[in-house]
């Protein structure tokens, strides 16, 4: 058929060509439009972030900001003792950075020991890692605040980091991709006479990079967006991450909503530059994830 | 009675495996004690020890903390607010997970031929799900905006242009601007959308990886067969797609049942109760009416909705697999 | 094998080491000179003016204070679980309504020696009602610093252009519902399609304009002994029409619904709107806004007028040896309390009242005057959780989910439950 379809457009270019290609080009100006309808929101809100306050409450809307003004920026840079959007920033970086790490050494020490080592006890603590999988994280909401209140742990940067990675996704994740992995590569550095520290370290480690990749993306994301938790284990201004800390800008009644727009602006481009430079990993995680589970 | 010949076989290919020595099988906790640790600290500890709170009548700043048996779990279920909060909770997700995932199958349909602007699409649709739920809050609320809203712009402009239709246009009245957030009307509805918009691109994802896992030769089997696309997808398609659909239905629906954001941000569960979502009646009852015990009690009833909820669909949707 | 398991067991123990150590918490103990830790809700530009206070402190008496500002929508959470576990802030800013839950479970320091004290405050310069809703049992347990009645702002140009005004030729604002009513429907105007181009009058925060009319109708929430609910008393009933009226009878008030009340009212849209004294400064900003303040008017039987206070607070278990030094913090703030006023707030202390500074602030003077009439919302234990109750009750009968007999029947069994449990 396909044969069939070449050779007749070959015979009549234009009019044939539209004519059996009409569907298709209709889905891609169908797909078009919702791609435009789905990025709006976000062109709007980086707009907005660049308007004075006299465009932004404007009859007709106006997309593009003439003259662009960073003057909300300015006023975020200004507002740092009532609204430190920097220091914001770097908990949120900081935070996110930490637990990724955490999470990736400590589930992939694990889901090496469930997946490559034998000892009594395994197969029933990983079922039990398995199951409470399904539990969700609001049950244990309460219970691990009380914990955290009781390590002295509240508002800390530990409290933000530790709790969130005792999850059993990442060990789960790690264990099916090395069940995956040949085990010739093991077998050879144990005859080498390398012992199971250096077989996870040189042979495990380098051979799992694609699902730690896929681990760490999902574990700063995550935490970065990360926003019951952090909002109730802080209580300072200064150590809010940036989704808690942007609420403050809703007023009583007033919004100023180009400076409001302006921190949602700084919250959100390091994770659209983050997916757009990752995005292959990301969207091969997912799958990845999503048809193992 | 198999395991342990099973255990020994592994036993023997495990590497640096010396059967029966005391310090072998200590490094393999060692291995597994950074992860346990964290697991018993903040996982199983909080399990038990939250469903022991449940059991106790706890006021956060009171000294005294009876035990009151399953009162709480009893209170809550006569509590007009939390029987609302599920009322709503439901609703919810009756709003977002047919419709959420009826619209992320057909954009993963949609791209999921290789073509030149399948990246631009699959990056467009994705966006929304990497942005944090307070930023999708914020942000929505400044379109929701009644006075100022771009959707209420566009809504009124399109009014206005069918209203210059000949005929036709004569009856179409005046548009009102609607007040997303502040009707109970609406309220819900709002907050479907958006929450639709922020998630529909993660699922699209996972359908995109399980239509590309169907092997081409099904479908041109079915297209020897003179299957139309229609009957192509009906009989390839669909019965293939079974397992992803299951699993994005099952993970939408706990997704749903825990919505807490969006309404923190947006409406606190007003107006009128109209968004009092479980989560937020959870949130609530916690830590701005302090009752630590009886919120642990929601929690436990909460996981017993979404537990009953996700058998239902592998029971009903598996069943289908059968026929 | 030993060197292997030393590694592993070195990077746990390092690991643990990295998160243990309590970083990024500022909250360390207590010691006699680590500066005073001061907690508040005010985010807005009444923030300003309180650091502007504390650095003067400061500057006067070498004590270092450390304020913490955490929005009100989540501060009595953090504060109430910061109590409960952690250590406090040595002293706190607590609304007088919200007071009875931490006189219950004994959370508050009692402050009559202190008062009675060399360096105390004379009981008879402070106002009756917020001085009264301080104490507990015999024991004082804050020092109010304020009082924050609802007052009636007004567009003064549109007043003028309407003809409403005084012997003058300046703007008058009504007293009585009469002239309330007959004002708003002169100041709502339609223009030729009949939309209407100006309201004569809005809503912006509901519970407080409902409470008003709720109490100057002589109606309440709650019965005297705090047993019963009496949203269903005809009083409660006939408020609460009487602010339907104005939507759906007089056509003078835009449903509450997605009308931007507050900023109508800053952009002149609205000619008349009931707010609390602090939102003066957001007036004071408007470019073009001629604006004046007055007291609410008499809409029923008795006057009244929904209000709060601030009550500088300081936790049960201060330490003794820093007890005086919160003192001092809290006296001052109460002495300079003109200056507090100035952002937005009326003063309560008798003296400070009478003095010739009070005079150059006209509007927190017409506030001022129904400070002896106050109306706290329910001093009860169990008000924040009633409260979204009557919240829900206003709201939904005002943009006519239900009636009102059905709106307040509702929530009256709603608040009666909750009573009916405590």
């Amino acid at each position: 058929m396909a044969v069939a379809a070449r050779i007749r457009t070959r015979k009549r270019p234009l009019g044939a060509m539209v004519a059996r290609e009409w569907p298709n080009l209709l889905a891609k100006a169908v797909l078009f439009v919702v791609a435009l309808v789905m990025l709006a929101p976000l062109l709007w809100m980086i707009s907005t972030s660049l308007k004075p306050e006299s465009e932004i409450f404007l009859n007709v809307p106006r997309w593009i900001p003439w003259p662009v003004t960073f003057h909300n920026y300015q006023e975020l840079a200004n507002r740092a003792g009532e609204a430190p959007v920097f220091r914001w920033l770097f908990n949120s970086v900081f935070v996110a950075t930490s637990h990724t790490m955490l999470v990736l050494f400590v589930d992939s020490l694990a889901a090496y020991a469930f997946a490559r080592l034998t000892f009594p006890g395994r197969e029933p603590l990983f079922m039990l890692v398995v199951a409470t999988m399904i539990i969700p994280g609001q049950v244990t909401l309460i219970p691990v605040f009380l914990i955290i209140q009781k390590l002295h742990w509240f508002n800390t940067y530990q409290a933000l980091i530790v709790p969130g990675a005792a999850g059993g996704f990442g060990v789960f994740l790690l264990r099916q991709f090395l069940l995956g992995i040949p085990r010739d590569l093991e077998e050879a550095a144990q005859l080498d006479g390398c012992g199971r520290w250096t077989i996870y370290w040189r042979v495990i480690l380098p051979l799992a990079r694609p699902a730690l990749a896929t681990l760490a993306i999902f574990s700063f994301l995550g935490s970065w967006n990360d926003f019951m938790w952090p909002l109730i284990i802080t209580n300072e201004i200064a150590m809010r991450t940036l989704p808690i800390g942007i609420t403050i800008f809703q007023g009583r009644y007033t919004t100023e909503y180009g400076v409001m727009m302006a921190a949602a602006t700084v919250a959100t481009l390091p994770v659209i530059l983050a997916f757009l430079l990752f995005q292959k990993q990301i969207i091969k995680g997912i799958a990845l994830s999503g048809l193992k589970a | 009675m198999a395991a342990p010949a099973v255990a020994l076989e592994r036993k023997r290919k495990a590497p640096g495996m010396k059967p029966g020595r005391f310090r072998d099988v200590l490094e393999c906790y060692l291995f597994l004690v950074p992860y346990l640790l964290l697991f018993s600290v903040f996982v199983i500890g909080p399990v038990t020890y939250g469903f022991y709170i449940s059991l106790h009548d706890y006021h956060v700043l009171s000294t005294h903390r009876p035990f009151v048996g399953f009162a709480n779990y009893a209170g809550a279920l006569h509590d007009d607010l939390f029987l609302k909060s599920l009322i709503n909770t439901a609703y919810f997700a009756v709003m977002v997970v047919p419709l959420g995932n009826l619209i992320s199958l057909l954009l993963a349909l949609g791209i999921c031929k290789e073509g030149r602007l399948t990246t631009f699409f699959r990056s467009a649709f994705y966006l929304p799900v990497v942005i944090s739920v307070a930023v999708v809050a914020v942000l929505w609320q400044w379109l929701y905006s009644t006075q100022w809203g771009l959707i209420n712009y566009y809504l009124d402009a399109g009014a206005e242009a069918l209203r210059q239709l000949p005929l036709l246009g004569a009856h179409i009245p005046a548009y009102t601007p609607i007040p997303w957030l502040s009707s109970p009307r609406f309220a819900m509805a709002s907050i479907a959308l958006l929450s639709m918009w922020w998630g529909a691109g993660g699922n699209m994802i996972v359908y995109l990886a399980g239509l590309q896992a169907i092997p081409e030769t099904y479908y041109e089997a079915a297209t020897l067969d003179g299957a139309n696309s229609w009957q192509r997808f009906w009989s390839v398609t669909w019965p293939q797609l079974r397992p992803t659909l299951l699993f994005c239905l099952v993970l939408s629906v706990i997704g749903a049942f825990q919505v807490f954001g969006q309404v923190m941000v947006l409406t606190r569960g007003g107006p009128d109760f109209s968004t009092y979502t479980m989560v937020l009646y959870l949130y609530l009852t916690g830590f701005s009416l302090y009752k630590m015990g009886y919120a642990c009690a929601v929690a436990y009833l909460l996981f017993l909705v979404v537990l009953v909820f996700t058998l239902l669909q592998f029971r009903l949707l598996s069943f289908k697999e059968v026929d | 094998m030993p060197s292997r398991l030393l590694r592993l067991s070195v990077l746990l123990v390092l690991l643990a080491a990295a998160l243990l150590p309590g970083c990024g918490s500022s909250s360390g103990p207590k010691s006699a000179d680590a500066p005073l830790r001061f907690w508040n809700g005010f985010t807005g530009p009444d923030g300003k003016t309180m650091e502007r206070m504390v650095r003067n402190f400061e500057r006067e008496t070498g004590i270092r204070v450390d304020m913490q500002i955490i929005p009100w929508a989540t501060y009595y959470d953090k504060v109430v679980l910061t109590l409960a576990f952690s250590d406090a802030p040595d002293v706190f800013i607590c609304h007088a309504n919200q007071m009875p839950m931490f006189a219950k479970y004994g959370k508050l320091h009692s402050l009559n020696a202190l008062m009675s004290g060399p360096q105390g405050l004379p009981d008879s310069d402070f106002m009756e009602l917020p001085w009264k809703a301080v104490h507990y049992g015999g024991q004082q347990l804050g020092l109010p610093l304020d009082a924050h009645p609802l007052g009636l702002y007004y567009n003064r140009t549109m007043f003028e252009k309407a003809g409403i005004v005084d012997g003058h030729g300046q703007a008058k604002p009504p007293t009585t519902w009469d002239e309330f009513l007959a004002d708003a429907r002169k100041l709502t105007l339609r223009d030729t399609g009949g939309k209407v181009t100006q309201w004569g009058f809005t809503f912006t925060n509901l519970r407080s304009n409902w409470y008003t009319f709720l109490r100057q109708f002589g109606g309440n929430v709650l019965s005297a002994d705090q047993k019963r609910c009496e949203l269903t008393s005809p009083q409660s009933l006939a408020a609460s029409e009487r602010m339907h009226d104005l939507i759906d009878k007089y056509r003078v008030s835009p449903k509450p619904e997605g009308f931007d009340a507050w900023e109508g009212f800053r952009k002149g849209q609205v000619a008349m709107i009931m707010e609390g004294i602090y939102m003066l400064s957001g007036l004071e900003e408007q470019k073009g806004l001629r604006y004046g303040g007055a007291p609410v008017p008499l809409f029923g039987t008795q006057r009244a007028a929904w209000g709060g206070s601030h009550v500088l607070v300081m936790p049960v278990n201060e330490p003794p040896e820093r007890v005086d030094k919160v003192w001092r913090f809290m006296k001052y703030l109460s002495d300079h309390s003109l200056e507090w006023a100035r952002g937005g707030q009326t003063p309560i202390r008798k003296s400070l009242i009478a003095s010739p500074v009070f005079r150059t602030m006209p509007i927190q003077r017409a506030f001022a005057t129904q400070v002896p009439y106050l109306s706290y919302e329910p001093l009860t234990v169990v008000g924040n959780e009633i409260a979204p109750f009557f919240d829900a009750a206003v709201q939904s009968m005002l943009i006519d989910v239900r009636t009102v007999p059905q709106a307040m029947k509702r929530a009256n069994r709603q608040i009666q439950t909750v009573l009916n449990r405590s």
